[in-house]
């Protein structure tokens, strides 16, 4: 056994990642909080005047060099308020984001933990304390408690509890279900135990959001009620007594309203900005995908497709689908891009199967979204041609290309049961094709519909037509899927992983459908798969995939009989009925390398037990009747599989 | 069942009743019925069946996941079922399980070094510097290094994954570990190594595994004994080579029948045999008499009404098919050689 490849990105890499355009100003909002918090502690220290003092000759001023901010009614310094306003916010966005978040989190976890009676009558409670405009709840509460800023402060806690409660309650109902979870009740740990050390820490995330997001709450809430008198009270400086005074002042002096109004939109912005860098910062990264900065093999960006002379590729009379030269990059989180499918060149005859296997990450599901010119944002076709029917796919507009999929390409995924869509009767969602693509009417379709449902093996299929999707087993929604992607008649169907997800049994039935299919409609199919002793069963030919590129094209007998590359035969020793000894079973050491860090020669050869050294150098696919991408194919004997 | 189980389960029912309004019993569905199992100190059984077999709900139910409807489930002499789902500290800590799906079944807020001494802080006095250097050593036992101790799973591949919880599973050394299908969602050449490295294991440490999973080519080759299910029964039961190499039970046969093989002319044939003899589509679930009546090629007039007793067979274990009623020949020796091919 060999140590597993580091094929992980370091962390501070990863939290780095989100200081790009926008660092400036989330600088600029750290500051402003920062420079709240030292107002708010410093405000004896910093303020010109007492915020109290009253000077009624002075009342009203603008702006001056003694007075920056001007005078309030009474004269009083609005600078010397404003900072200390900094001290009330500070205080009662800590009280009642601290009163929310204790109350709040600690019930929601146990009765999302707990369920049952304990969560109904809870969440009845909270429901309709939600139901009632929070402002109404607040004056309610004040005024069983009086006012003053505590008081308020409290009342707002009260009040934002729940909906840090629901969110708490609304992570343990999904974490509860996480295997994690089961692992730690399997390893003994108690509830409490559980609740605390395994379900707790993935609630930080949404919990710092829901905080910044209640601070930022709070203060418009304090500034709310200080403004209609239940929260700080006269002559105390808040922000909210302030634009209080400034409203009743409004036509004689209105620019008492702009200092604490840009405080507060100020404060509360920045809390949010900083809240959301800091979640996203924290995130727990799914996958890491690739490393930045590994520029080994970009180089083939630029690289003409393929140095093979002549075509590449067993030559096929007519091919249904011809790909030759296909490069697929995905946009890299440095910005560039790597490569994820090189130079693959491929064609598929009518009435042929070709099978398209490999292991993760070889490539090969990227592959028929590529041709069918379905995949993501980030990743695209930059070289290579796509020809079906004659027809070049790359060249044409995405209506275009709209209407070629379902019509003449249709695809089948690894699962029926979330490939169809639960709202609708899997009938009217055959239907829906034939309608949009073919233009049939309601009657015509729904006949076809049945029609084709018969044909893929399902009785009584009038009555399975008006099923909804999760009222049928998995082999059945597959052979719906089946029916819907052949009720255009396609000369070509991509079928991804189609029988991974359904027991072996039901496996054996669909793969039989799929030839059954193609001796009646003669369409050529791609499939998909990384079980070879699948392919063994369906495909005519097999396209042997690694980290990208394909390593090897033989017909199923040739390539089952005689396997020439060292990654394919590997392949077939592990499969496990290959073998017939116990344990060690024979492996292919190491993993599969990520894009981006691919080796410049053979992307094999660091797992190879062959390497020599002119493996360091760009291989390409060699032979006529069956194709391999291996310096040594042809000294090496490799024994058939078994 | 001999005195010298470490694991005995006997007449085991497991049901699972739908949420109806305000939390009442709905509907009942029986997962597991009336199962028969044990498994010797550091002996493998594997357990097969194809989805909704009910194999997952024994596993959840030994692990005290689910509580037992019926039955008794016998770890080291002491009942089981009688504590519902709330196992003492000593048994907790001796049987520990690795789940199939390494992506959900490590905490993603947790570092290697908390998920592997988790089990350590729970069961053991020990301290932070020698649930330490006791994680340093569980992790070289699954091939990786003290350098992975502060990392998160998630800057892990699937192979590296299911180490870190084999690790888990091994570190109070359990007399049993329940694996859930612990491959299955890993490339071939990956699963091969977790394969391995769960062999190398238990052979040095002497650890009993219930392994559940739905490839009997893959049970075959790491369990000692086979078990075979089917819509919560126990059709099969036996030594792992004669199970494979000679079925007893039809379903069994056509469990192994339908694994595709590596050889497209072995297929070819598999296939033009189908044709000639298709299959009838019929209701999967039977109500009464056999569960696999309604699939069975041999079914009888006695296998609609009764229910077939588990019936030795001749070359070791148990087959629960009226076939074998006085009769001593499996269903079909063709099966044997065209796996072996």
């Amino acid at each position: 056994m060999t140590p597993p490849s580091t094929d992980s990105a370091s962390a501070p890499s990863r939290r780095r990642r989100w200081v790009g355009g926008s660092s400036a100003i989330v600088a600029v909002a750290a500051g402003v909080l920062v420079l709240l918090a030292l107002l708010a502690l410093l405000a004896d220290v910093v303020t010109p005047y007492d915020p109290l003092k009253q000077n009624l000759i002075k009342a009203l001023q603008w702006p001056s060099a003694s007075h920056w901010l001007g005078t309030d009614d009474l004269g009083r310094d609005v600078f010397s308020r404003l900072i200390y306003g900094c001290r009330i916010a500070v205080i009662a966005a800590a009280e009642a984001t601290t009163i929310a978040v204790l109350l709040g989190v600690p019930i929601g976890l146990f009765i999302g933990y707990r369920g049952g009676w304990w969560d109904w009558v809870v969440m009845r409670v909270v429901e309709a304390i939600v139901s009632i405009p929070g402002i109404m709840v607040a004056i309610v509460i004040l005024a069983l408690l009086g006012t003053g800023l505590h008081k308020a402060m409290i009342a707002l806690g009260i009040l934002f509890s729940t909906s840090f409660l629901r969110l708490a309650r609304g992570v343990v109902l999904a974490e509860r279900e996480e295997v994690y979870v089961r692992s730690a009740r399997v390893v003994g740990a108690s509830d409490s135990r559980i609740l605390l050390r395994h379900i707790f820490p993935n609630i930080a995330p949404p919990l710092i959001v829901q905080v910044t997001l209640t601070v930022g709450a709070v203060l418009l809430a304090e500034a709310g009620l200080s403004f209609i008198g239940l929260g700080v009270q006269p002559p105390d400086a808040s922000w909210g007594t302030m634009l209080s005074t400034a409203a009743a002042f409004m036509d004689l002096h209105w620019f008492l309203a702009i200092p604490p109004g840009i405080a507060i939109i100020v404060t509360v912005l920045s809390v949010n900005l900083i809240g959301d860098v800091i979640r996203d910062s924290i995130g727990r990264g799914i996958a890491v995908g690739v490393r930045p900065g590994t520029p080994a093999a970009r180089f083939e960006s630029a690289a003409p497709p393929a140095e093979a002379a002549g075509p590449v590729g067993v030559a096929i009379d007519n091919p249904v689908l011809r790909v030759e030269g296909l490069q697929v990059m995905v946009a890299a989180r440095d910005g560039g891009e790597i490569p994820v499918i090189t130079d693959l060149s491929l064609g598929i005859a009518k009435g042929e199967t070709l099978g398209l296997v490999g292991e993760s990450g070889s490539g090969k599901t990227l592959t028929g979204l590529a041709i069918l010119g379905l995949m993501g944002t980030g990743v695209r076709t930059t070289h290579g041609s796509i020809a079906l029917n004659g027809r070049e796919l790359r060249s044409l507009s995405s209506s275009q290309m709209e209407d070629v999929r379902g019509n003449e390409v249709a695809m089948v995924f690894q699962d029926p049961t979330t490939s169809l869509n639960p709202a609708f009767t899997v009938g009217s969602q055959i239907a829906e094709v034939l309608r949009t693509k073919k233009g049939m009417n309601r009657k015509e379709a729904w006949e076809r519909v049945v029609e084709l449902i018969h044909r893929v093996g399902i009785p009584r299929p009038e009555e399975r037509a008006r099923a909804y999707p999760h009222e049928l087993s998995g082999g059945m929604a597959q052979r719906i899927a089946i029916a819907r992607a052949l009720s255009c008649n396609p000369s070509l169907l991509i079928a991804d992983e189609p029988t991974t997800a359904l027991d072996v049994t039901v496996q054996q039935e669909i793969l039989d459908l799929f030839r059954d299919l193609q001796d009646e409609f003669g369409m050529a199919i791609l499939f998909v798969t990384h079980d070879l002793a699948v392919a063994a069963d369906v495909c005519d030919r097999i396209s042997v995939m690694y980290a990208g590129e394909m390593v090897e094209m033989a017909g199923v007998d040739q390539l089952f009989a005689m396997p020439r590359h060292p990654y394919t035969r590997g392949l077939l020793t592990a499969m496990p009925h290959a073998s017939d000894r116990n344990p060690p079973l024979p492996t292919i050491r190491g993993s599969v390398p990520r894009p981006g860090s691919w080796a410049t020669g053979c992307r094999f050869s660091n797992r190879c037990d062959f390497r020599t050294a002119a493996c360091d150098r760009r291989i390409p696919l060699m032979g006529r009747e069956r194709l391999v991408r291996c310096v040594r194919a042809d000294e090496l004997v490799l024994e058939a599989a078994q | 069942m001999s005195d010298d189980a470490l694991l005995e389960i006997r007449d085991l029912d497991v049901t699972y009743w739908g949420r109806a309004l305000l939390g009442l019993k709905g509907k009942t569905f029986h997962a597991v019925k009336g199962a028969n199992l044990a498994i010797r100190a550091g002996e493998t059984l594997g357990l097969v069946g194809e989805s909704g077999s009910g194999k997952s709900s024994i596993a959840n139910t030994v692990l005290g996941l689910v509580p037992a409807s019926g039955g008794s489930i016998r770890f080291g002499g002491v009942e089981l079922t009688a504590m519902k789902t709330r196992y003492p500290s000593d048994i907790r800590g001796q049987i520990q399980a690795v789940f199939q799906d390494p992506y959900s079944s490590l905490n993603p807020s947790m570092t290697v070094e908390e998920i592997v001494t988790e089990p350590l802080r729970v069961h053991t006095k020990m301290n932070a510097d020698e649930r330490r250097a006791r994680a340093i050593e569980l992790l070289k036992l699954v091939s990786l290094s003290e350098e992975h101790l502060g990392r998160h799973p998630h800057q892990f591949s699937g192979g590296q994954r299911q180490r870190i919880a084999i690790a888990s599973a091994l570190a109070l050394t359990p007399k049993l570990i329940v694996l859930d299908e612990p491959v299955s969602a890993l490339d071939v050449s990956t699963q091969n190594q977790i394969i391995n490295l769960l062999y190398e294991r238990r052979d040095a440490l002497g650890i009993a595994y219930l392994l559940i999973a739905h490839d009997l080519a893959l049970v075959h080759h790491i369990s000692d004994r086979i078990a075979v299910m089917y819509l919560g029964h126990i059709v099969e039961e036996g030594p792992s080579d004669r199970v494979y190499r000679a079925p007893a039970h039809p379903y069994t046969k056509a469990l192994i029948d339908a694994v595709p093989l590596l050889d497209p002319d072995a297929q070819r044939r598999r296939r033009a045999d189908r044709k000639a003899a298709p299959a009838q589509e019929r209701p999967r679930v039977a109500a009464t008499g056999c569960p696999y009546k309604n699939r069975c090629p041999f079914a009888m007039p006695r296998c609609q009404s009764e229910m077939p007793p588990a019936f030795p067979v001749a070359s070791g274990g148990t087959a629960n098919c009226f076939l074998l009623d006085g009769a001593t020949a499996t269903v079909a020796a063709g099966s044997a050689d065209e796996v072996v091919s």
